[in-house]
């Protein structure tokens, strides 16, 4: 069995204002996470994205259908904290996630649950924080550093629970773009060197191009998925759910439209550029 | 403006007093503020002034912090010296009416300002050389014989720490509203008390609400590191008593000695 695997996952919420309506957050969900993947997961506000990244650490339970991670049903709650040491969860805000006043204390605070020796704590912060490369603010104040250096130390602090997997909800939707390219190079960085699965779930599609997968989710279910290249190729089908490609596929689609001919899409400035050449001569 | 509030905050050093056990430093402020408030000839006043004068030199913080830690209280210290002052006993120097003023009310005002301002000062010296994980870990410890009763002695910490890792943040968002109100035309400055009081509503409406939100982040994102609230939780920094503490445990006594002394041999003035 895959890593992480998701059999029709249903997950419903009544509506606020009005309980007999109730709406499906996500609707028969089947997808299969392999281990040292970097998966990007793209949607629109609303399209359940955060549900599944809820899903993957057993922080929801699905109301019909299964996930496994590592083999275990998340609706074990036998299971729940193993889950949740394999999988960890890094949130939008930044803020809202770290829980000491002392960068190397909130980067403790995980471990500390788990239950970990002393010492061992010390060599987990030290390596999470150098693996982010925050290892020289350890002793700062969280709210003294920038938007990227905070989810840096929020990722870190995942990290020291040496995870299997880190799942991220849109982790770089408040940050300004040097915060954002911060968090990527960390995010590509762990997935590269440390073999850490990477779910990223995102609305920036130049981040989801870095990805080895895209999975695109509308209303609940999956609308396609395939490597980048594949995904962005379909810009009719994306156009027609109001989903953005990266400004690079757009120009050469438009371009296409024009009577220019491109073989495949380019997912970066540099490959547009290259490929525009190509065409041209 | 709200960010001048100093009181509370930790200032990261590596000061003898930073490095102090913060269990030793709880008890050491309590026995002090014990100690301040039974001073009763200005020998003994001055003995813990410079007590504190000399412990603040030693952390390390810049004296100004200090002084912005007694802005937000200056105008307890007013009221309560000015009632002290009418309050004394003995011949009056001075009279209005049913007002009067006595050389015991002057020295009553005067002990209980510098005494005020000794409290906050040694407050102050313990937030700003503990961090609030060392400080509530501390109080945990002290209190843990309290678990016996079913006292919830950890929520109590990690409610604590968590209240005090927000204040910067709630304060800054603070401001952001105030500035938020204002670029729409609140008027926050002018007008009686009650006006400005009422003017304090759209302010802390949305700050409610974004604490409330902030409070199910936290909670989320603690479950999402394994929180299972204080069983078979472990710390990375396990405190320990040390040579330091014992000595600096040993000049509090000798302060609390001398003090003690000093009472009992030389006359009380208040």
């Amino acid at each position: 069995m895959k890593f992480i695997s998701l059999q029709n996952v249903v997950f419903s919420y009544s509506d606020p204002e009005d309980s007999q309506i109730i709406h499906n957050a996500v609707d028969g969900v089947s997808l299969e996470i392999e281990k040292g993947e970097f998966i990007a997961l793209l949607g629109h506000n609303g399209c359940g994205k955060s549900t599944i990244a809820k899903h993957l650490n057993a922080m929801l339970l699905p109301d019909s259908g299964k996930v496994y991670v590592d083999g275990d049903d998340t609706s074990d709650i036998s299971k729940t904290y193993d889950i949740r040491e394999k999988v960890g969860l890094v949130l939008q805000n930044p803020d809202n996630q770290l829980v000491a006043s002392i960068v190397e204390e909130d980067v403790a605070f995980g471990p500390e649950n788990l239950g970990v020796e002393p010492s061992e704590i010390r060599k987990r912060v030290d390596f999470a924080l150098k693996a982010v490369d925050m290892y020289d603010y350890k002793d700062n104040a969280p709210y003294k550093l920038s938007g990227g250096q905070k989810q840096r130390i929020a990722i870190a602090g995942i990290l020291a629970m040496l995870p299997q997997c880190i799942v991220l909800d849109e982790p770089t939707a408040m940050l300004d773009p040097n915060g954002r390219e911060e968090v990527m190079s960390t995010l590509l960085k762990l997935n590269k060197e440390n073999k850490i699965t990477i779910v990223l779930i995102t609305h920036y599609m130049e981040e989801a191009v870095l990805a080895d997968r895209v999975v695109v989710m509308d209303s609940g279910k999956i609308l396609t998925q395939g490597t980048p290249r594949d995904v962005f190729s379909q810009v009719e089908l994306l156009k027609k759910h109001r989903l953005d490609v990266p400004q690079a596929t757009e120009l050469a689609y438009k371009l296409n439209g024009c009577g220019l001919k491109f073989d495949k899409m380019p997912l970066n400035a540099e490959e547009c550029v290259k490929m525009l050449e190509e065409v041209l001569e | 403006m709200v960010r001048d509030v100093a009181f509370g905050q930790y200032f990261p050093g590596k000061s003898i007093i930073h490095r102090l056990d913060p269990r030793a430093k709880i008890v050491m402020l309590i026995a002090y503020l014990v100690i301040c408030f039974c001073t009763f000839n200005y020998v003994s006043l001055a003995l813990t002034a410079a007590f504190t004068v000399f412990f603040i030199l030693l952390s390390g913080i810049p004296v100004k912090f200090y002084f912005k830690s007694l802005k937000v209280i200056i105008f307890i210290v007013i009221l309560t010296s000015l009632l002290n002052l009418f309050y004394g006993t003995g011949d009056p120097i001075w009279q209005w009416g049913i007002l009067k003023i006595t050389v015991n009310g002057i020295n009553r005002a005067f002990f209980i300002t510098i005494r005020i301002i000794c409290l906050i000062l040694s407050s102050s010296c313990l937030t700003f050389t503990t961090s609030p994980t060392e400080l509530t870990d501390a109080i945990e410890r002290l209190l843990r014989p309290l678990e016996k009763i079913h006292f919830p002695v950890h929520e109590l910490a990690m409610m604590m720490s968590l209240a005090l890792r927000f204040v910067p943040t709630l304060l800054e968002e603070t401001d952001k509203i105030m500035q938020a109100q204002k670029a729409r035309g609140a008027d926050m400055d002018s007008g009686n008390f009650l006006k400005r009081v009422k003017a304090l509503i759209p302010i802390l409406i949305p700050l409610f609400v974004s604490a409330f939100r902030r409070a199910y982040d936290i909670a989320v994102a603690m479950e999402c590191r394994c929180y299972r609230g204080g069983s078979g939780r472990t710390r990375m920094k396990s405190l320990h008593m040390g040579k330091t503490d014992v000595i600096s445990l040993v000049v509090l006594a000798l302060v609390v000695g001398g003090v003690i002394l000093c009472n009992i041999f030389i006359p009380s003035v208040i």
